[in-house]
C-alpha cells in the first residue's frame, strides 16, 4: 500500500470529543489557547530560522548601504540604487542567459525523462538492468572531476566534430538527461493501472499517443518534482557555464554573482540586488509548483 | 543535480532496483511496437550521457594514471597518482572531513526534519504557510546561500550569530574561521538546508500513520514520548532507514556548500575529497592526481551505494 | 548570442534560432582575435576601450573575455588545446605557463616601440633559460591606504614607522575613530588574507620584506629558501602578532574568503596596504577626501613593497602570430597605455611600463606620484620560475599559522622551507 496515498483517504469520523488530539503526531489540540500560543511561538522560531536569512537578502538588496556585519530584515536606507549599479554591471543580461538555458534546459530534461522514464517503466527489454545501471552511476559521479574532460567534449563533439562551446547547447545538453528526473518519472508511470493503457490500446491507440495523452496527465505531480528540482539543479550550475562560455556576455547569473563578489568597487548590497535577482526565478517556480512537489516527492519515497 | 535532488532519488533507487522486472509482477501491456522501439525512447538520455558524462568519465580514468600536459604530451606514470594520492596526509585529513561533515550533515537533517514535521503536522492555513517558508532553503541557489551565511557567521563580537549568543552570556566565536568549530558551522548550514527537504517525507509519513493506534494507545493510557517511540517512529523507520544510508553515501561528494563558505579553509580545517581535487585541479595543475582522487571518489560511491542497496534489499526481502 | 529571447514563441522558431546562434558564432570565433584576461566587470570597461581603439587603428576585430575564473577557463581551455590568441594576466604565472608549453616565446627586438620599455620592465618577461616569453604591459607597486580622516580625529600623524603603523591601527580598533561610541565595529588593518590563489603571499611578501625577512633570495633562475631564517622568523613573528596580540587589529574574517576590501569602503578598517587598482574605488567610498595613500611606513628591513605587474602573452595554438605581434605592440604603446590609464571604468595601467609616459600628469593625479615613488623600492616576486605551488604553500602555511596563533613558528617555517626547496629543485632552481 502506497503510505503517501493514506492521507487522502477519508478517515472515519470519531465519536469522542477529543479526537483532534489524535489528528498529529504531537497531538495539538486546535482551539486551545495554550496549544495555539505554544503552536504560535513554534512557527515563528521556525519562521526566524527557515526564512529569515533569505529575507535579508531582499533586505540587504534594497538597502543603500547594507552593513555587512550585521543584518536585518527592513532596509535602513530604502532605495534601487544597489539595482542599478548591477544593471550597469550588466546583470540582466546574465539573468536572461540563465533564464534562456534554464528554461530550454529543463524542457529537453523533461522530453527525455518522460521518454526514457516511460522505457524503464512499461516496457520489458533485455539490458533494462544495465541501462538502470548506467543511469545510477552517472549519479554518482561528480560534476566538477569531470570539468576538464567535459570542456574537451564541448570544443569538439566526437564523431560530430563540431565546437558547441560559445553557445546555448554547451549547457543545455549537458543537463539534458537527468537521471533523478528519469527515476523519479519512472517511479510514477510504474504506478498507472494497467487496464487504463490496455484499453487504450484495445481502442488502436498508437504507443506515442498512449504516452502523451494517458500517461503523461496522470504523472503531473512528478512532471512538478522534475520542473522544480530540474529547474534549480540548473539554475545553480556554476562550472559548466564557465568551461562552456567563449565571451563574458555567455555567463549565466550564479557565475556573474561571483564576479560581483570579486568587484572591488561594489559593496555588499550590489552583490546581494545580485542574489536578490539569482532567488527569483527559482522561488516562483517552487511556489507555482509546490503542490504537486509535496505530492510528488512524498509517493515517490514512501512507498514499498 | 541538487544536493536534495540525490536524497529523493534514494527510495526510487531502491524501488526501481529491488524489482527491476517490474513486469514480471503483474502482465506489462505492449501496444503494438516492435522490441527496438524501446531503445528510441531511451535513445535521447543514452546519447547525452554517453557524450556528457561517460565520455567524460573514461577521460578522466585515462588522465588519472598521466602526467597531464597537454601541449607537450601527457605521460604514462601508471599507478603513481593513485599512490600520491593515498599517500597524501592532506588526502587523510579530508577522507576524515568528509565523513564527519557527511554523517553529522545526514543525521541532522533527518533529525531535524522529524522534528519540524512533528512540529508543523496539521491541517490549518498557518502551518501550510510556515511549511512553504521552511522550504525555502531547499529552493535557494547555493551561491546565494552561501552570501548570506557568511554574514551570519561574521565573526566580530557584533556579528549576527555572536550578538546572538551574546546576549544568552556566550563569548563571541569565529565561526568560519576557527579551524575548531569552521567544520561544525559548515555542517550546520547543510543542517538547515537538508532538514526542510526530510520534512515533506516525513510529513507524508506522518499522514500516513494509522489514526486509531493514537487512540488505541491514548486508551492503554501511554504517554506522549510512549505515542511517538512505539507508534509514530516505527511507521517513519522505512523512510528514515534508506534517506540516512544513503544521504550519507551521497555526501562523499559534499563540495559547493564547502567551497561557497569556506573554500576549504581555515588552515585546511574544512578541506573534504572535493574541496581538494578542485584545489589539485584548478590551482595547482595537477590534473592527473586530481583524476586519480576523482576515480578514487567514484568507486568509493559506487561501492557504498551498492552496499546500501544490498542491506536495504534484504531487509525488504525479510 | 544569447539575445533576441521573443522570437522563440514556439518550439521550432526557437530552435532555429538557436541553430542560427550557433553557426554565427562559430563563424565570428574564426576572424577575431581572441583575448582574455583577469578582470571584473569595470576593468573589462576599460579593456574593451582600448581594444576598440586597436581595432579602429588596424582593422583586425577582438574577441575579448573577461573572467575571474581565468584559471578554471584556461585550464578546461588547455585541455582542449584550443588557447585565446592573447592573454592578458598577472606576471607571476608567466613561468608555469611557459613551462607548460602554453605560450609562445617573444622576440622584443621584433616589436615596434620596444625600446620604450625599460630595461627592468623587459627583464621581469625573462625566463630562467634567458627566453622571453611576454610582453610588459603594466605595473605597480602595492601602497598603504590610510583613513586620514580617522587618523586625524585620533590626533595621529602620517606613520613613518611600523611602531608609528601599529600604534594607528591599534587606535583604529579601540578608540572610537567613526565617531559613534566605542562600539568595536572598527578595526587597524584590513588584510586580504585568501589562500585562493595564493593572493595571501601578496600582502605578506611586502611586511615580511620591511621586517628584513624573505621567502626566498636569488635571481636568475636560481634560489636560495629563506622563509626559516633568523630574520625571517622573526618577521612572521611580528606579523603573527597583528592577528594574534591586540583583538581587532585585523578586520574579522580576514582569514578566510571574504574580501578585504568592502572593509576599507564601509568605514570598518582604517589601514589597507594593497595595489593602487582600488584608488577609483575608493574615491567611491569611504570618498576622495576620507583617505590618503603614503609610502610604506618603514619597518627594520626598509619600506620595501611587492611589485605587481601584468603581462601579454601569445598563446601557443594561435594561429595569428601577426595579430597577435600588432596587438601587443599597440598595447605598449603611449596611445594605449594613457588609455588603458584613463578610459572609463578602472585602470588596467595602473603605471604605464613605457617610459615616454608620466603617470601622475596623465592621471592629473599627484597620488600616482606616490605610487610611483614606491615603485622604484619595490621587489617582484620569482617570475623567472614557477613560483605558483610554493606561493599557494606559503599562504596556507601562513594562514594555518596565525588562524591558530600557533606558538612554533620555526618548526612551521622549517617544513614550509622543505617544501618550496622541494619544489624549487624539482625545477632546478635551487641555488
Amino acid at each position: 500500500m502506497s503510505i503517501a496515498k493514506a492521507s487522502s483517504r477519508p478517515r472515519p469520523k470519531r465519536p469522542q470529543v477529543n479526537s483532534s488530539s489524535f489528528d498529529t503526531a504531537l497531538g495539538w489540540q486546535p482551539g486551545r489557547t495554550a496549544t495555539t500560543l505554544l503552536r504560535a511561538a513554534v512557527c515563528a522560531i521556525i519562521l526566524f530560522v527557515f526564512a529569515g536569512p533569505i529575507l535579508t537578502i531582499i533586505a540587504g538588496a534594497f538597502d543603500l548601504n547594507p552593513d555587512p556585519t550585521r543584518l536585518t530584515l527592513i532596509p535602513r536606507n530604502p532605495s534601487l540604487e544597489n539595482f542599478a549599479v548591477a544593471t550597469q554591471r550588466g546583470i540582466w543580461g546574465f539573468f536572461w542567459n540563465s533564464l534562456l538555458i534554464a528554461g530550454f534546459g529543463l524542457l529537453l530534461q523533461i522530453i527525455v525523462a518522460v521518454t526514457a522514464g516511460y522505457a524503464l517503466a512499461r516496457r520489458k527489454f533485455r539490458g533494462q538492468a544495465i541501462v538502470l545501471g548506467i543511469f545510477l552511476a552517472t549519479m554518482m559521479l561528480p560534476e566538477e572531476v569531470v570539468a576538464v574532460p567535459l570542456a574537451v567534449v564541448l570544443g569538439d563533439l566526437p564523431l560530430v566534430g563540431i565546437s558547441l562551446r560559445g553557445t546555448i547547447f554547451a549547457v543545455i545538453l549537458p543537463v539534458a538527461a537527468s537521471a533523478f528526473s528519469i527515476l523519479v518519472m519512472a517511479a510514477f508511470m510504474r504506478d498507472i493501472p494497467d487496464e487504463i493503457v490496455e484499453a487504450a490500446t484495445i481502442d488502436g491507440a498508437s504507443e506515442m499517443r498512449i504516452l502523451i495523452e494517458i500517461i503523461l496527465p496522470m504523472c503531473k505531480p512528478a512532471l512538478g518534482v522534475v520542473a522544480i528540482f530540474g529547474f534549480i539543479g540548473i539554475w545553480d550550475q556554476y562550472l559548466l557555464p564557465i568551461i562552456a562560455a567563449n565571451r563574458t556576455s555567455d555567463y549565466m547569473i550564479t557565475v556573474a554573482l561571483a564576479s560581483l563578489r570579486a568587484d572591488v568597487q561594489v559593496g555588499t548590497g550590489v552583490l546581494l540586488a545580485g542574489a536578490f535577482l539569482a532567488l527569483i526565478p527559482s522561488l516562483i517556480v517552487y511556489l507555482l509548483l509546490q503542490n504537486s512537489l509535496v505530492r510528488g516527492i512524498t509517493s515517490g519515497a514512501i512507498k514499498g | 543535480m541538487t544536493d536534495q535532488a540525490g536524497e529523493a532519488m534514494t527510495p526510487l533507487v531502491k524501488n526501481a532496483a529491488s524489482r527491476p522486472p517490474a513486469a514480471s509482477l503483474r502482465r506489462r501491456v505492449r501496444p503494438q511496437s516492435r522490441w527496438w522501439t524501446v531503445w528510441l525512447f531511451l535513445l535521447p538520455a543514452l546519447l547525452l550521457f554517453l557524450y556528457f558524462k561517460f565520455i567524460p568519465m573514461f577521460a578522466g580514468i585515462q588522465m588519472s594514471f598521466q602526467k597531464v600536459r597537454p601541449f607537450l604530451g601527457n605521460e604514462w606514470v601508471g599507478w603513481s597518482n593513485y599512490a600520491a594520492v593515498l599517500n597524501d596526509s592532506r588526502f587523510h585529513d579530508a577522507i576524515v572531513h568528509t565523513l564527519i561533515l557527511g554523517f553529522g550533515q545526514s543525521i541532522g537533517a533527518v533529525i531535524g526534519g522529524l522534528v519540524l514535521a512533528l512540529l508543523l503536522e496539521g491541517a490549518s492555513k498557518t502551518l501550510w504557510f510556515v511549511r512553504t517558508a521552511a522550504f525555502l532553503p531547499v529552493v535557494t541557489a547555493t551561491a546565494v546561500i552561501g552570501e548570506v551565511w557568511r554574514i551570519i557567521y561574521f565573526p566580530a563580537p557584533n556579528g549576527f550569530l555572536n550578538s546572538a549568543i551574546g546576549s544568552l552570556g556566550l563569548d563571541p566565536v569565529r565561526w568560519l574561521e576557527d579551524p575548531a568549530v569552521a567544520l561544525y558551522s559548515v555542517m550546520a548550514v547543510g543542517i538547515w538546508q537538508g532538514a526542510p527537504y526530510n520534512m515533506v517525507i516525513f510529513l507524508a509519513g506522518l499522514a500516513g500513520v494509522d489514526r486509531s493506534l493514537y487512540e488505541a494507545s491514548a486508551i492503554d493510557g501511554a504517554k506522549l514520548r510512549h505515542r511517538l517511540w512505539y507508534v509514530t517512529l516505527p511507521a517513519l523507520r522505512p523512510a528514515m532507514t534508506i534517506v540516512l544510508v544513503l544521504a550519507a553515501v551521497r555526501s562523499l561528494r559534499v563540495f559547493t556548500d564547502v567551497w561557497v563558505l569556506t573554500g576549504g579553509g581555515p588552515a585546511g580545517a574544512t578541506d573534504v575529497w572535493m574541496t581538494r581535487i578542485y584545489s589539485l585541479g584548478f590551482e595547482r595543475n595537477q590534473m592527473g592526481i586530481a583524476s586519480a582522487a576523482s576515480i578514487l571518489l567514484l568507486i568509493a560511491s559506487i561501492a557504498l551505494t551498492a552496499l546500501a542497496l544490498l542491506i536495504t534489499r534484504k531487509r525488504a526481502e525479510k | 548570442m544569447f539575445e533576441n529571447p521573443n522570437k522563440a514563441g514556439n518550439a521550432i522558431r526557437g530552435l532555429a534560432f538557436l541553430a542560427a546562434a550557433l553557426c554565427s558564432s562559430t563563424a565570428m570565433a574564426q576572424d577575431a582575435l581572441e583575448v582574455w584576461s583577469r578582470s571584473g566587470p569595470q576593468a573589462a570597461e576599460t579593456y574593451k576601450a582600448v581594444f576598440a581603439a586597436f581595432t579602429e587603428k588596424t582593422g583586425i576585430p577582438v574577441e575579448y573575455l573577461a573572467t575571474v575564473e581565468f584559471e578554471t577557463q584556461l585550464q578546461a581551455r588547455a585541455a582542449a588545446r584550443d588557447l585565446p590568441d592573447v592573454l592578458i594576466y598577472d606576471q607571476a604565472s608567466m613561468a608555469s605557463y611557459a613551462n607548460a608549453g602554453m605560450i609562445l616565446p617573444v622576440v622584443p627586438e621584433d616589436l615596434a616601440g620596444h625600446d620604450q620599455l625599460s630595461e627592468a620592465s623587459w627583464d621581469s618577461v625573462r625566463m630562467a633559460d634567458g627566453g622571453y616569453y611576454g610582453v610588459p604591459f603594466s605595473q605597480h607597486a602595492q601602497v598603504t591606504f590610510i583613513r586620514s580622516d580617522w587618523r586625524e580625529k585620533l590626533g595621529f600623524d602620517v606613520p613613518q614607522t611600523h611602531d608609528d603603523l601599529s600604534a594607528l591601527a591599534t587606535a583604529f580598533a579601540t578608540q572610537d575613530p567613526d565617531g559613534n561610541g566605542v562600539d568595536g565595529d572598527t578595526y587597524g588593518m584590513a588584510v586580504p588574507g585568501t589562500t585562493d590563489r595564493g593572493f595571501f603571499t601578496w600582502w605578506l611578501s611586502s611586511y615580511m620584506m620591511q621586517r628584513g625577512g624573505s621567502f626566498v633570495t636569488g635571481g636568475e633562475g636560481k634560489y636560495t629558501v629563506t622563509v626559516n631564517t633568523p630574520d625571517s622568523v622573526a618577521a612572521v613573528e611580528w606579523i603573527q602578532n597583528l592577528f594574534c596580540g591586540t583583538p581587532s587589529l585585523v578586520q574579522p574574517g580576514a582569514l578566510t574568503n571574504a574580501s578585504a576590501t568592502p572593509f576599507f569602503a564601509e568605514n570598518h578598517a582604517g589601514i589597507y596596504q594593497t595595489g593602487p587598482y582600488a584608488i577609483a574605488n575608493f574615491d567611491k567610498a569611504p570618498g576622495k577626501d576620507k583617505y590618503e595613500i603614503i609610502i610604506a611606513p618603514a619597518g627594520p628591513g626598509g619600506k620595501t613593497t611587492l611589485t605587481e605587474r601584468t603581462s601579454i602573452y601569445f598563446g601557443a595554438t594561435s594561429s595569428k602570430p601577426d595579430q597577435q605581434k600588432a596587438l601587443a605592440e599597440f598595447l605598449i604603446s603611449p596611445e594605449a597605455q594613457s588609455l588603458g590609464m584613463t578610459a572609463p571604468g578602472q585602470p588596467v595601467v595602473r603605471l604605464p611600463v613605457n617610459t615616454t609616459l608620466n603617470a601622475a600628469e596623465i592621471y592629473g593625479d599627484d597620488r600616482w606620484a606616490v605610487v610611483a615613488d614606491q615603485l622604484t623600492d619595490s621587489q617582484l616576486m620569482p617570475s623567472d620560475v614557477d613560483f605558483t605551488t610554493a606561493r599557494l604553500d606559503i599562504a596556507e602555511t601562513f594562514q594555518s599559522m596565525f588562524s591558530q596563533c600557533t606558538s612554533d613558528i620555526q618548526g612551521q617555517l622549517d617544513g614550509l622551507a622543505g617544501r618550496i626547496s622541494d619544489e624549487l629543485s624539482q625545477q632546478n632552481a635551487l641555488q
